[in-house]
């Protein structure tokens, strides 16, 4: 019993944890010229 | 050019600000966003992008050629302009450890109307945020 509840810790924690770890990009600044 | 830009692949949001000709862009939670396509896409709009600084987070990788990047998918990396800042990071090559940096990919060269985007961007580190 207590190994399904460790199992399913360590599960949810893995689902938390993957998305904040991913490489991407996060954020593009630009400066841009003729703009009306 | 905020519909234009906002319909390229990748974007979440746009953000236009007239005042100052600054442009944010919102990449979505994949990630999938050329910051290419956004040069060409701001061209294509009629404006002239005069600089484009972008904040990543990835791994330092080595190519075949010897140049380190920074690999944010799999299939897309961008190469360093070397300075003080990429040195710091190139003993990471090839580890697990993730780096977050705010870089600039692009700059109009002075007295160019239009930029030669045939050549690959080249990243220079500007600030180095966090390594985990």
């Amino acid at each position: 019993m207590n190994m399904k509840r460790v199992a399913l810790l360590l599960l949810l924690g893995s689902i938390v944890v993957v998305p904040v770890a991913q490489a991407q990009v996060k954020h593009i600044e630009m400066r841009v010229e003729g703009m009306t | 050019m905020k519909q234009h830009l906002g319909r390229q692949s990748g974007v979440q949001n746009v953000e236009v600000s007239l005042l100052d000709g600054k442009v944010d862009v919102t990449p979505k939670e994949d990630g999938q966003i050329d910051p290419v396509q956004l040069l060409k896409a701001t061209y294509d709009s009629g404006v002239t992008a005069a600089q484009m600084d972008m904040t990543a987070r990835g791994k330092i990788v080595k190519d075949a050629s010897g140049n380190f990047a920074l690999q944010v998918e799999p299939n897309r990396s961008f190469a360093f302009a070397p300075n003080e800042l990429s040195k710091g990071l190139e003993s990471l090559a090839g580890t697990q450890t993730m780096v977050t940096v705010r870089g600039q990919l692009y700059k109009k060269p002075a007295g160019k109307k239009k930029a030669d985007l045939s050549a690959p961007l080249k990243l220079v580190i500007l600030e180095v945020q966090k390594k985990e």
